[in-house]
C-alpha cells in the first residue's frame, strides 16, 4: 500500500461567523494530479491557503509526507516539499525573470555563495517560453506570462507536491498544452499536483482525479469523466447560472 | 594633501560605511530604518564606555559588537508584526529613546558632556597620523563594500530582493522572512557599529549630540542621492554629501551670513537633497543594476 | 492629584489638535504626514508675524490657519501626491525631509530664540489649589471647542459623510458620485487649519521655538497611533494617555523602590515615556487601541 502524500482530515475554516470550510477530508497520493473544483465561493482557494500555511485552520488536521503540518509556518511546509502558486501572481519590478526563477530553489552551493545560473534555468526558460524575456523586469510580463513564471519558479524548488491556484486563467490557449505537458512530465518524475481550476478542458486533459467543493463541503471525489453524470455536481453548478457555461465545455 | 582635505575624505569614508549599512537594509531588503543612528551609537558608546571605565581599548569593538547585535535583533523583532511605515516610526522612536538615555544616564555615559579623551588612532605617527587614519578608514570601507557586494550577489541576496518587493511570493517559495530580516539587521548593525567605533576614536570624543535624528537623515540623503540599492552609488553619495557639508562654513564666511546659517544649511541640504531626488530622480545618480552582469 | 489631572489635560490639549489632524489625513491618504507638526509651527509663527504687523490677535490666528491650510494643499499636490505614486514609505521619507527643510527655514527666518504672542498676562489664579492662568483655561476651552466643531463636521454634515465614505472605500465612494479628489483636498486643507490652530494655542499658552515641531513629532505620533491611525477621535484619547504617561513618569516617587525617601526622574525623561509607550503599543497592539483599519498582510 502506498502512503498518502497529503492527508486532510476534518478541515474547517471560519472567517468570523461564516464557515468557508466546514468539514473537508481528502488525500493526495504520489503521482496523482488532483483537480479541486467548485463554483465561486465554494472554498477552493481557502482550502489551498490553509493547507499551504498561509491561513490558520479553525479545526482539523493536515499531514504531509508523514508529518503533521497543521500549525507549521509556511517556510517549514515548503521545506518539506509542498510549494504553491497564487491566483494572481505579483512579480517584482527590480528583479529580472531569470532572477525570480533562480530564487525558486535556494541554497545550492550555500546560502552565501554567489548566484550561479546553471543550465537547468535555461531549460525551464525554454520549456515555459520565457527565454526571450529572461532579462526583463519580472513585473513587466503579461498576466499569463507571470502565471507561467510562477509555476516554473515553484517547479525549481523540486516539490513533492505542487499546489496550483488557477494556473491557466489568462494564459494563452497555445501555451496551455505546453503547461499540461510540463506538469505531466513533472508528475512522471515522481511529483504530484493539487490544482484549483475552472477550465474543464484543462482538467480533463491533466487530472487523474477530481474533488468538487460546494459551500465548504466535498460533494464529489471521482474521475474527471464521471463529473457530468454526477447529479450533485450538476446541481451545484446549475444552481449558479454563471458557471453553466464552464460545465458545458 | 591638505589636512582639511584629509579630514573631509576620512569622514566621508566613515559615512560611506554607514551608507552601505543603510543600503543593505533599505535598498536591498526594503527595511526603512529611520533609527540607523542608534546602530552607529552602539559603536560610538561601545568605544566610549570602555574608555570611561579604564578598560583596554581593544574591548571597545567587542562591546560595540555585542550592543550592535542586540540592537539589530531588537529592531528586527519589532518589525515582525509591523508594516513598513509603522516600523519606520518605531525605529525613529528607539533611536530617540537611546539618545535620551545617553543624555540622562550621567553616571554611566557622562551625560550631555559626553566622554572625551579617547585615544586617537596612530597618534604616534605624527605628522603622518592623519594619512594613516585615512588609509585605515579607506581599507575598512573597502572591506565593508566587498562584504555588501558579496551578500547582495549571493543566493541570500536574491531572497533579500524578493522580500523587498514581493514578501508573499518569497514566503510561498519557502523563504523564512523573519530570519532573513534579522540576519540583514544584525549584519547592517555591526557594519554601522564599526563606523561608530572608528568615529569615536577619530573625534576622540563621544556624546549624545552624535545621535541626533537629522544624522540618520543625512545618511538617507547619501543613499538617495547616490542611488538606492547600488553599493558604489551610495559611497559616492556619502562623499558628495560630506563635501557639500564641509564647504558650508566657507560659504557662510564668504557671504558674511549669520551663524545660524551653518546649522540651517545642513538641515536644508539633507532635506532638500532627499526631496529633490525623490521627486525628480528617485533612482539616484547611479541606479540599481537590475539583474546584475548576467542580464546585460 | 488635582495638579496631576491639570498637567495631564493641558499636555493632552497640546497634543490633541495636531494628532487629530494627523489621523484625519491618514484616513484618506494612507501615509502618516510627519510634516503636520511643522505646519503647527508655521501657524504659530505666521500668527505672531501678523500680530506684529498690527492685525488683532483673533483674525491673525484665523488668517494664519487658513494660510497654513492652503500651504498644506500645495505641499500635498506638489510633493506627496507624486511620492505616493511611488510608495507610501517613500512619501513618509519625503515628509520627514520636508520637516527638516521647514525647520531650517524657521531657523533662518526666526532665529533660535523662543517667540510668543503679545498678550496681556494675567496673574495665575488658584483653582482647587492648582495654579492656572487665564490663558491656559481659554486655550484649553478653545481646543475642546475646535474638536467639537470638527466632530460635528465629520458626523453631522453631508461633507463629513462623504469624508467617511472616501476613507472607508474610495472606489465605492467614487462610484456613488462622491468627488474623491475634492474631499481629499478639503481634508488636507482642514488638517492644515487644525494643526495651525494647535500651534497657535500652544503659542498662546506659552511660547513657541523653532524646534517645537521636532519635539512634538513623536508624542503626536504616539497619540495618533495609540488611538488607531485614521480614527480621528481615537487620537484625542491617545493624547490623554500619552500626556498621562509623560506626567506620571516625572511625578512618580521612585524612592520606595530604591530605598530612599524621594527619588524623581528628571523631566528630560518625559519624552522617553511616550516613545516607549509608542513602541510597546506597536509591539502588542499593532493597529492601535481603536482599530479602524482592515488588517494588512
Amino acid at each position: 500500500m502506498t502512503t498518502e502524500l497529503l492527508a486532510v482530515r476534518g478541515l474547517a475554516k471560519a472567517f468570523g461567523l461564516s464557515n468557508v470550510l466546514e468539514d473537508v477530508s481528502f488525500s493526495v497520493m504520489p503521482g496523482e494530479i488532483v483537480g479541486l473544483l467548485g463554483p465561486n465561493g465554494s472554498g477552493k482557494s481557502t482550502a489551498l491557503n490553509v493547507i499551504s500555511g498561509f491561513l490558520p485552520r479553525s479545526a482539523g488536521t493536515i499531514t504531509f509526507a508523514g508529518r503533521d503540518i497543521s500549525d507549521a509556518p509556511v517556510h517549514a511546509i515548503t521545506d518539506l516539499g509542498l510549494v504553491r502558486t497564487f491566483q494572481l501572481p505579483s512579480m517584482p519590478h527590480r528583479m529580472t525573470v531569470r532572477e525570480v526563477l533562480k530564487a525558486g530553489k535556494r541554497d545550492d552551493g550555500g546560502r552565501f555563495a554567489p548566484v550561479a545560473y546553471g543550465p537547468e534555468i535555461d531549460v525551464l526558460l525554454q520549456e515555459f517560453r520565457l527565454a526571450h524575456v529572461a532579462g526583463h523586469a519580472a513585473s513587466a510580463l503579461s498576466g499569463g506570462q507571470k502565471k507561467l513564471l510562477s509555476v516554473a519558479t515553484a517547479l525549481r524548488a523540486n516539490p513533492k507536491l505542487l499546489c496550483l491556484d488557477e494556473p491557466t486563467a489568462g494564459v494563452h490557449v497555445s501555451l496551455r498544452s505546453d503547461l499540461v505537458g510540463v506538469l505531466r512530465n513533472y508528475v512522471a518524475q515522481g511529483g504530484a499536483c493539487l490544482v484549483v481550476e475552472h477550465d474543464m478542458l484543462f482538467i480533463r486533459d491533466l487530472c487523474t482525479r477530481c474533488i468538487v467543493l460546494d459551500r465548504g463541503n466535498i460533494i464529489a471525489d471521482c474521475l474527471p469523466g464521471e463529473l457530468e453524470n454526477n447529479p450533485r455536481v450538476v446541481e451545484a453548478y446549475l444552481g449558479k447560472a454563471i458557471e453553466k457555461g464552464g460545465m458545458a465545455q | 594633501m591638505s589636512d582639511f582635505l584629509i579630514h573631509v575624505i576620512s569622514v566621508s569614508c566613515i559615512y560611506g560605511i554607514l551608507a552601505l549599512s543603510l543600503n543593505l537594509q533599505a535598498g536591498f531588503t526594503g527595511l526603512m530604518n529611520f533609527g540607523l543612528i542608534a546602530m552607529f551609537g552602539c559603536g560610538v558608546y561601545g568605544a566610549g564606555l570602555v574608555h570611561r571605565f579604564g578598560l583596554p581599548v581593544a574591548l571597545g569593538p567587542a562591546l560595540a559588537l555585542i550592543l550592535a547585535v542586540l540592537m539589530g535583533l531588537f529592531l528586527a523583532r519589532l518589525g515582525r508584526r509591523l508594516s513598513t511605515d509603522y516600523w519606520g516610526i518605531a525605529t525613529l522612536s528607539i533611536a530617540e529613546i537611546a539618545r535620551i538615555f545617553a543624555t540622562n544616564l550621567e553616571p554611566l555615559t557622562g551625560g550631555a558632556q559626553g566622554i572625551s579623551g579617547l585615544p586617537l588612532l596612530f597618534s604616534g605617527l605624527r605628522p603622518w597620523d592623519g594619512a594613516a587614519r585615512l588609509a585605515l578608514f579607506a581599507v575598512i570601507l573597502g572591506v565593508a563594500w566587498l562584504i555588501c557586494e558579496r551578500l547582495v550577489r549571493s543566493n541570500f541576496g536574491l531572497g533579500m530582493k524578493l522580500i523587498r518587493e514581493e514578501p508573499q511570493l518569497a514566503r510561498a517559495l519557502g523563504y523564512d522572512i523573519d530570519r532573513i530580516r534579522s540576519t540583514v539587521m544584525v549584519i547592517a548593525s555591526v557594519i554601522a557599529a564599526v563606523a561608530g567605533v572608528l568615529y569615536a576614536h577619530y573625534l576622540s570624543f563621544v556624546g549624545p549630540e552624535l545621535l541626533l535624528a537629522p544624522e540618520t537623515f543625512l545618511i538617507w540623503a547619501m543613499v538617495i542621492i547616490g542611488g538606492i540599492a547600488n553599493n558604489r552609488g551610495v559611497i559616492a553619495g556619502a562623499f558628495a554629501m560630506q563635501f557639500m557639508m564641509a564647504y558650508v562654513p566657507f560659504v557662510k564666511d564668504y557671504f558674511a551670513l549669520p551663524s545660524d546659517f551653518v546649522a540651517a544649511a545642513r538641515l536644508m541640504l539633507s532635506g532638500g537633497v532627499i526631496l529633490g531626488f525623490l521627486l525628480l530622480r528617485p533612482q539616484g545618480i547611479f541606479p540599481e543594476r537590475v539583474g546584475g552582469r548576467h542580464d546585460h | 492629584m488635582v495638579q496631576f489631572i491639570f498637567d495631564t489635560l493641558f499636555r493632552a490639549a497640546d497634543l490633541a489638535l495636531i494628532a487629530v489632524a494627523l489621523s484625519a489625513v491618514y484616513s484618506l491618504i494612507r501615509f502618516p504626514n510627519v510634516a503636520l507638526v511643522q505646519y503647527a509651527v508655521v501657524g504659530a509663527f505666521v500668527g505672531m508675524a501678523l500680530q506684529q504687523q498690527g492685525v488683532p490677535i483673533v483674525p491673525a490666528v484665523l488668517l494664519a490657519s487658513l494660510l497654513v491650510g492652503g500651504i498644506a494643499q500645495v505641499f500635498n499636490a506638489v510633493i506627496f501626491q507624486r511620492l505616493l505614486r511611488l510608495d507610501p514609505a517613500i512619501a513618509l521619507i519625503g515628509s520627514l525631509a520636508l520637516s527638516m527643510v521647514l525647520s531650517a527655514g524657521f531657523l533662518l527666518g526666526f532665529g533660535p530664540a523662543a517667540q510668543r504672542f503679545s498678550v496681556q498676562v494675567a496673574p495665575a489664579t488658584r483653582v482647587f489649589g492648582v495654579r492656572v492662568t487665564e490663558m491656559q483655561v481659554l486655550t484649553g476651552g478653545l481646543t475642546v471647542a475646535i474638536l467639537i466643531a470638527f466632530a460635528l463636521l465629520l458626523f453631522r454634515t453631508p461633507l463629513g459623510r462623504e469624508m467617511r465614505a472616501v476613507s472607508t472605500n474610495p472606489v465605492l465612494a467614487a462610484a456613488t458620485g462622491v468627488n474623491t479628489a475634492r474631499v481629499t483636498g478639503l481634508v488636507v486643507f482642514l488638517s492644515g487649519v487644525i494643526a495651525a490652530l494647535g500651534g497657535a494655542m500652544l503659542a498662546l499658552r506659552g511660547s513657541v521655538s523653532i524646534d517645537m515641531g521636532t519635539n512634538m513629532l513623536l508624542p503626536v505620533f504616539a497619540a495618533a497611533i495609540l488611538g488607531g491611525l485614521g480614527n480621528a477621535f481615537g487620537a484625542v484619547f491617545g493624547a490623554i494617555v500619552i500626556a498621562a504617561a509623560e506626567t506620571l513618569i516625572t511625578n512618580l516617587n521612585f524612592g520606595p523602590i530604591v530605598g530612599q525617601d524621594h527619588v524623581f526622574l528628571p523631566a528630560s525623561y518625559a519624552p522617553a515615556a511616550s516613545f516607549a509607550l509608542l513602541v510597546a503599543v506597536l509591539l502588542f497592539r499593532p493597529r492601535g487601541i481603536f482599530v479602524s483599519e482592515v488588517t494588512r498582510v
